[in-house]
């Protein structure tokens, strides 16, 4: 028998009643985080990403009570020095415009710079092809999770990412 | 006339600061209206609301029985067509019924609205309504509807919603003296918006008032409306702009608004709908799908003379904006060249299927798609390179369009030599020779390049007949902070940041010290929304006038009060607040465009205060075998004015490159039967971080004397040349010029080597690798 309660964001929360709810109506409905956001229901946009023992897994798609006795982090749970790392990144870059998929981005980052536990090194694109945006064109998004894979802890091929691709033209040359 | 030296902005100025926009979505706090919603859930205040749709594409009602669903236990109220009775929503033709009446018109429209308690009650509220339909026949596509034997509205006998004949100069001498013409069909498919967050409504109840919580881009025309259709009511009805989870020209007016907003009355209850991707996307309002025939006459020397084109476009079984977008995709690209005589005739025709809506581009990567492939095909008749062709005819600042569109600066010629230098240099670097003629047919994996060119507006007189105008108003508080009013809203481009950057340059205080409010249509400013790439432009004018302004008034108070001059703004706020004189330190500023004409119903006629342009290169390599197509580099250059927000630009160059690929290689609506074949990410797809391509920026900084700082604005221009860049570049790359979007393998190998396709489907499935071998 699962364990009756879930750890989220530090602190264990009983999900007696809520067993054959999904991961992110708990969250929402029952503990009222609504950082983690619901894009599609159906585990392809990546809106509703969240770290269950450090890995990644959509909310929408996985039920609460197979979370028993787990932790899970939500965008609120994030470090906050990680917080305003990654707001200063999207911000001098412009990774965030709507911001409806920036929780999910925003907790891929954590996951990318904590190593990317569970999964071995694909390149970043591949890492972050489950979460969709519709606004920003990934560019922006691919730089501050280069830059953040480089100090992450624990993936050395990480650590040598080059630049997701080469801006060839300088400023000046861009602003003629 | 503004001369284009390096703009102002040359070097754009230091690294964005973090807004509390940005950090609220970061963290995960910025307010949407399901999060809204979803907290008075909470609390056990909200109603849900739940629709029963139409299962038949085109079918009478006979009889609609709520009495079963009201008994249900948690049911607290049911809504029909009868209710709204009289209500017509649409912007343009209002002809769009709240809940379906006497007859619905395509499948998914919405019949029976219920309001329950729970989700659980909801269900079998809805369950248990009876509907009786009569099916009639129904046409998916515009070319059946013309010959529909039942009409979709009684009133359109024809099915055409709108017909339009536009002529400029004159055709039969100008067609005489053209020499060398190109011609072509191509065909577009309705795109859907794709908006990350499905589309959700909150009505809340308070007091005598409903307050709408809802995305849209116009919450006070939009609110207009709505007053003047809700008549009877002795409530007053507000809006309230959650923050929007994209909309890219979706989010308008809505019945759902509507029905929530009489639940609401009704009931004297908060009331909220939540709509799931799969029910977003199968009642979505997609791009308009038309077939556009275009031909192009020009002289040997290479002056382009003449343009004919006829556009056929469905408009669905309602009209929202699509008349509007067929009138912008039968004239604006001809503006892009000094054409001497246009001639064209559009229809938009009444389809049972959902109704089509304007998107980002407005009709423009349409038409786009096909001039610009037209004129590459004129370029390889005329010999001459397809940038030179586009330069040679090229409109330039200070001269006056074929549809009458006064151009101020404009820095086309100047964006076609950055994309032409570009490309050559990637051509030295080993990008790849390109062109069908330097590799031989068998090599399976062909390089090529592509040019494409559009245009857009800013802001459009047409939309609203009384004028086109952005108000904006400033206080000062007590503590000396200043809260910028306005009555447009922050659509995800970042309109809060630019106009907190204007008003702190001015007042010459740091952005933290100003508050802006946008989209509260109580106590803001009456505005008409963000569309057209309005915003920038017309509210960052009103907002230098009003900063201007509110300068003065400070420094008059200042001086009356006795303050020394370098009195910073909080000093002077407690000063003027102990004086009892703090609505002195107020202001408005009002920017009405000088020289913006209303256009005539063909729309000739100066409609902007400024026209921003561009020019757009991309390198692709095609799977000759298969006919897949990588996009490998892309450049973009924009003529947009000064760039008041660099980094805000940039992301809308490369989110409107990207969604312009999606648009050009993977996405498309799949109507049938059955509704929305597609309605889901899986089937649905739109670009991934992994489809993601490297594209460089660049802004040719003409200085616009109209625009605030010199600004223009640029929301929609990057997707607008997309699709025809690509084109272009796929026939550079193999010889095969393909019509039809989206660009899949399938499209872009029927396009070249037909027999393939055929050969391989007559025979037994052998792979399509192997038949070309055997060749």
């Amino acid at each position: 028998m699962r364990d009756q309660w879930v750890e989220v964001n530090g602190h264990r929360y009983p999900t007696d009643g809520w067993e054959g709810a999904r991961l992110i109506d708990f969250l929402r409905l029952r503990l009222g985080l609504t950082g983690t956001k619901e894009g599609c229901g159906e585990g392809e946009c990546g809106a509703c990403t969240v770290l269950v023992d450090r890995r990644p897994m959509c909310a929408c798609l996985v039920l609460c009570g197979c979370v028993g006795g787990r932790s899970v982090l939500t965008v609120e749970g994030l470090p906050p020095h990680f917080v305003s790392t990654i707001s200063q990144a999207f911000a001098t870059t412009g990774g965030v415009q709507c911001g409806f998929c920036t929780p999910g981005m925003a907790v891929m980052a954590y996951w990318i710079h904590e190593g990317h536990q569970g999964t071995g090194h694909g390149d970043l694109p591949k890492l972050l092809e489950g979460n969709l945006c519709r606004c920003t064109g990934y560019w922006q998004l691919m730089k501050v999770m280069t830059t953040l894979a480089r100090e992450s802890r624990g993936c050395t091929a990480c650590q040598s990412a080059s630049p997701a691709w080469p801006v060839r033209g300088s400023t000046e040359e861009r602003y003629v | 006339m503004s001369s284009r030296g390096r703009g102002a902005c040359a070097e754009p100025r230091g690294g964005s600061q973090v807004t509390q926009e940005i950090l609220a979505k970061v963290k995960g706090e910025a307010d949407y209206a399901r999060d809204r919603l979803e907290r008075d859930l909470l609390r056990g205040e909200c109603l849900l609301v739940g629709l029963l749709r139409s299962p038949h594409p085109h079918a009478r009602i006979q009889c609609v029985d709520v009495s079963r669903a009201l008994r249900v236990r948690g049911v607290k109220g049911v809504l029909t067509g009868d209710d709204f009775a009289g209500i017509r929503l649409g912007h343009v033709i209002a002809d769009q019924p709240v809940l379906a009446v006497d007859r619905v018109r395509y499948m998914g429209e919405p019949v029976v609205a219920v309001a329950a308690e729970t989700v659980g009650a909801l269900r079998s509220g809805l369950g248990a309504v009876r509907v009786s339909y009569g099916p009639l026949p129904s046409a998916l596509t515009p070319e059946e509807a013309l010959t529909l034997e039942v009409p979709i509205h009684e009133e359109r006998p024809d099915n055409i919603a709108l017909s339009l004949n536009v002529e400029r100069g004159d055709w039969e001498h100008a067609a005489r003296r053209a020499e060398v013409w190109a011609e072509g069909e191509f065909t577009v498919q309705p795109a859907q918006h794709a908006y990350m967050e499905p589309y959700a409504v909150l009505a809340k109840h308070a007091g005598n008032t409903i307050i709408l919580c809802a995305p849209m881009h116009s919450p006070h025309m939009i609110l207009e409306e709505y007053r003047s259709l809700l008549r009877d009511w002795e409530e007053g009805l507000e809006i309230e702009v959650p923050t929007i989870g994209g909309s890219f020209g979706a989010k308008y007016e809505h019945p759902v608004h509507v029905i929530c907003a009489e639940f609401a009355r009704r009931l004297r209850r908060d009331v909220g709908m939540v709509m799931s991707r799969r029910e977003d996307f199968a009642q979505a309002t997609p791009r308009v799908n038309l077939s556009l025939w275009v031909r192009i006459g020009a002289s040997r020397d290479g002056q382009l003379i003449t343009k004919e084109s006829r556009i056929l476009a469905n408009n669905g079984a309602y009209s929202l904006h699509a008349p509007s977008v067929v009138r912008a995709a039968t004239i604006r690209m001809d503006n892009l060249y000094k054409f001497e005589a246009v001639r064209a005739q559009a229809k938009l025709v009444y389809t049972n299927t959902v109704p089509t809506q304007c998107f980002r581009g407005f009709g423009s990567p349409q038409s786009a798609f096909a001039q610009e492939q037209i004129l590459d095909e004129l370029a390889r008749k005329l010999g001459i390179g397809p940038g030179e062709l586009r330069k040679r005819n090229a409109v330039g600042p200070g001269e006056v369009s074929v549809h009458g569109w006064k151009i101020g600066s404009c820095g086309l010629g100047e964006c076609v030599d950055v994309v032409e230098r570009a490309i050559a240099r990637d051509r030295v670097e080993g990008g790849g020779e390109g062109g069908e003629t330097s590799a031989p047919m068998g090599e399976r994996w062909r390089t090529g390049y592509g040019v494409a060119c559009g245009t857009h507006v800013i802001s459009n007189r047409a939309v609203n007949p009384a004028g086109d105008f952005s108000v904006v108003r400033m206080i000062v508080t007590d503590d000396g902070r200043v809260r910028v009013s306005c009555g447009e809203v922050d659509v995800g481009g970042g309109t809060a940041t630019t106009l907190r950057r204007i008003v702190a340059g001015i007042l010459n205080i740091k952005e933290s010290e100003t508050e802006v409010i946008l989209g509260v249509t109580a106590g803001t400013p009456f505005g008409l929304g963000s569309f057209a790439s309005r915003t920038t432009f017309f509210a960052g004018n009103a907002a230098l006038s009003a900063a201007r302004r509110l300068r003065e008034n400070v420094a008059r108070v200042r001086q009356e009060l006795g303050l020394d001059d370098g009195a910073p703004l909080d000093a002077v706020a407690a000063a003027a607040a102990e004086a009892g004189r703090l609505s002195d330190l107020e202001a408005e500023g009002v920017y009405i465009p000088p020289g913006v004409e209303l256009p005539d119903d063909s729309w000739k006629g100066n409609v902007s205060p400024a026209y921003t342009f561009a020019a757009h290169g991309c390198r692709v390599r095609v799977d000759t075998w298969t006919g897949l197509v990588l996009v490998e580099r892309y450049w973009a250059a924009h003529d947009a004015g000064r760039i008041i927000n660099p980094v805000g630009a940039e992301g809308q160059v490369y989110g409107g490159v990207l969604q312009g690929l999606g648009y050009a290689l993977s996405e498309g609506a799949i109507f049938s039967e059955r509704g929305v074949e597609n309605p889901g990410f899986l089937d649905y797809r739109v670009p991934t971080a992994a489809d993601a391509v490297p594209v460089e920026a660049f802004f040719v900084s003409t200085e616009e004397e109209a625009g605030p700082l010199g600004a223009k604005t640029i929301a929609e221009l990057p997707i607008i040349p997309v699709a025809a860049c690509v084109a272009n570049a796929i026939y550079d790359a193999t010889g095969w010029r393909v019509r039809r979007l989206p660009m899949e393998p399938e499209t872009v190998l029927r396009a070249g080597r037909p027999e393939v396709l055929d050969d391989h489907s007559r025979r037994s499935c052998g792979p399509t690798a192997a038949v070309v071998l055997r060749e």
